[in-house]
């Protein structure tokens, strides 16, 4: 599998304040969370890749490229979402991301198609020729979202693209996020400081502590071995003939006001993803979502 | 589960492909990109490619700084006069207070933007390093500054030979305070870009080297004037060397007719003039591109 980020030993040290401490990464392609608490290095990794900070020791590569000889190379094809404003409130969406299009490199006329293509994507086609001062939090983080995607980048680096949204934006910029990551076929390193909401859309995470790696799993990993799941299903007494087909199949069920909550014990051996989903479509109810019951995952790592 | 992009076929039967396409078309360099963040940078100096109200500032001192050369024109075609009565090196420092203020309002929209809206981080991340950045945003407001005193200098220059004026007097002239105003610009454009790189408030920024110009040279002047009174032009000579104003009189007394209190007398002092003149030039650039390799390592 191609290398999309690799660290190796990686320590930035911020005179007393240790940053990233002898970091080892192997990142692959598709969506990664980057996880940990304010302070735990992740901007700080994200502007190490960039090549805009260089590394205390240890050495990094971005797409096989170095992040201190190649580091224009890396800008190049990577976009980024900073964590704090960076939108000038007096100008378009539309007449940014055409500018900053061409400030990575393309061609007036394809920065003018791209802008408006990825705008459209990140649904600001409507608001894009308004001043910028005048967007609520969740169409900034769009804007944002859309000046990292504009010059077709192959990996995207999201700094809390979630920040200050409330639950529905947050969902909406998840949600394109996971569009970013399978239908755009970027690779993508979304961070957070909520374990929670990463794990929904990403397809590997990483946690980070005081600059240190925690743990760095596939989400499903860690999620069938000690998580518990919950499943959502629609239909006529969907949840009641679910939940009984699923005990008879082995699985601890309990009612969990709308949802089945699931505790598959690790030794089962059977993959649980795919025992829902063949069971929902052997009842003929539909599977609304999986998604595990985010108290536990936090548990996890707060106990690693 | 994301939608599956879908080709639609809409009434005119033409396919609409909703999904995502990839562009593998050609990528610029960092030559073409820097040529491209100058030319936005120098549109941006004039407010062009800014809001309206971006436009008002910079176009009116422009047509201000621009007036008395009009009038200058009209007036020798009107009165057949033989020769100007306003030298062109000498235009820069009768108007200096406009230039003073062009100077102090447009850096900040260059500099100081970036840094106040957190979009410098968006630059940043982009190809260009942050010298390069910085050697763009500085080559912009030079450019924005040498349009701002060439203009008037050309007016009165087009004035000079439609009135048929002597053609070889007037081009070497011209061409003189030409070379003038580009020290002028370099030293303005090195101080008041520096100022903006380090505010980010625009207000503090436009105080503070209306400041450093205007009272530097109020206060220079003053000097320059005790000592002639008293006879002491080493004094005033050596104060010159202190203001940008008082910098480019003495450059201009050394280089035309033109002139003005306690000018640079010997070949060293004169020599020295120059020298600081390039030299403020010098680190007002070094000092913006440290300015951005700082941030950029934030
Ligand atoms: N420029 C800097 N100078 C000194 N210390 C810094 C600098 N940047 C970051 N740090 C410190 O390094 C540590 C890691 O910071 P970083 O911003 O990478 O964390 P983070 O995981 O992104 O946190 P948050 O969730 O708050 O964004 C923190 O202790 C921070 O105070
Ligand atoms: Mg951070």
């Amino acid at each position: 599998m191609e290398q999309v980020i690799r660290t190796r030993g990686l320590t930035k040290d911020y005179g007393s304040v240790l940053a990233l401490d002898d970091l080892s990464l192997d990142i692959g392609p598709g969506i990664t969370g980057l996880v940990g608490a304010n302070g735990a290095g992740k901007s700080t990794l994200i502007k190490v890749l960039l090549g805009l900070v260089p590394p205390s020791s240890g050495e990094a590569t971005v797409l096989g490229l170095d992040v201190i000889r190649d580091a224009a190379a890396i800008r190049a094809r990577v976009g980024y979402l900073p964590e704090h404003d960076c939108l000038p409130p007096d100008v378009s969406a539309s007449d940014f991301v055409v500018h900053l299009g061409m400030m990575s490199g393309l061609p007036r006329v394809a920065a003018r198609e791209r802008a408006a293509e990825v705008l459209r994507h990140v649904g600001l086609a409507e608001e894009r020729y308004r001043p910028m001062g005048g967007y609520s939090t969740g169409m900034k983080q769009r804007a944002k979202l859309a000046q990292a995607l504009a010059h077709d980048p192959r990996l995207v680096l999201l700094d809390e693209p979630t920040n200050g949204l409330d639950p529905a934006a947050r969902d909406d910029m998840l949600g394109l996020v996971q569009r970013v990551g399978q239908d755009f076929g970027f690779s993508v390193l979304v961070t957070s400081h909520l374990l929670g909401e990463l794990e929904r859309v990403s397809d590997n995470v990483v946690i980070l502590d005081s600059g240190r790696l925690l743990r760095a799993s596939q989400t499903r990993d860690f999620l069938d071995a000690t998580g518990t799941l919950l499943v959502e299903v629609i239909g006529a007494d969907a949840q009641t003939r679910m939940g009984h087909a699923l005990a008879a199949a082995g699985v601890p069920v309990q009612a969990r006001g709308g949802l089945l909550a699931l505790d598959p014990a690790p030794e089962l051996g059977l993959d649980v993803h795919d025992l829902i989903r063949d069971t929902a479509f052997d009842l003929g109810v539909g599977l609304v979502r999986i998604q595990a019951d985010h108290r536990r995952i936090e548990d996890v790592f707060a106990d690693a | 589960m994301p939608e599956q992009p879908v080709p639609r076929t809409g009434a005119s039967g033409v396919i609409h492909d909703l999904g995502y396409r990839p562009y593998d078309g050609p990528r610029n360099g960092s030559g073409t990109i820097a040529s491209a963040l100058f030319l936005s940078g120098f549109r941006n100096a004039f407010g062009l490619g800014r809001s309206g109200k971006s436009k008002v500032l910079p176009f009116l001192l422009l047509a201000l700084n621009l007036l008395p050369a009009v009038i200058i024109v009209g007036a020798m075609t009107l009165f057949n006069a033989n020769e100007l009565p306003l030298g062109y090196a000498r235009y820069a420092s009768a108007t200096q207070i406009l230039v003073s203020i062009f100077v102090a309002a447009q850096a900040p929209v260059l500099f100081s933007r970036d840094l106040r809206h957190g979009s410098i981080a968006l630059y940043l991340a982009r190809p260009l390093s942050s010298a390069a950045y910085a050697v763009a945003r500085w080559a912009a407001l030079l450019a924005a500054t040498l349009v701002f005193l060439l203009v008037p200098i050309v007016a009165l220059y087009v004035g000079a030979v439609l009135a048929e004026l002597d053609f070889s007097e007037q081009t070497e002239e011209a061409a003189k305070a030409a070379l003038l105003a580009v020290l002028l610009a370099l030293m303005l454009t090195g101080i008041s870009g520096l100022i903006a790189s380090v505010s980010v408030r625009r207000g503090f920024a436009v105080v503070a080297t209306i400041a450093v110009l205007l009272l530097g040279n109020g206060v220079v002047t003053a000097v320059q004037g005790i000592s002639d009174e008293q006879g002491e032009l080493r004094v005033g000579e050596v104060a010159g060397l202190f203001s940008p104003y008082s910098l480019y009189r003495g450059g201009t007394s050394a280089l035309t007719d033109e002139l003005f209190l306690t000018p640079p007398t010997g070949a060293v002092m004169t020599a020295a003039y120059f020298a600081v003149m390039v030299l403020v030039g010098i680190a007002g650039l070094a000092g913006i591109v440290l300015r951005y390799r700082r941030i950029a390592g934030r």
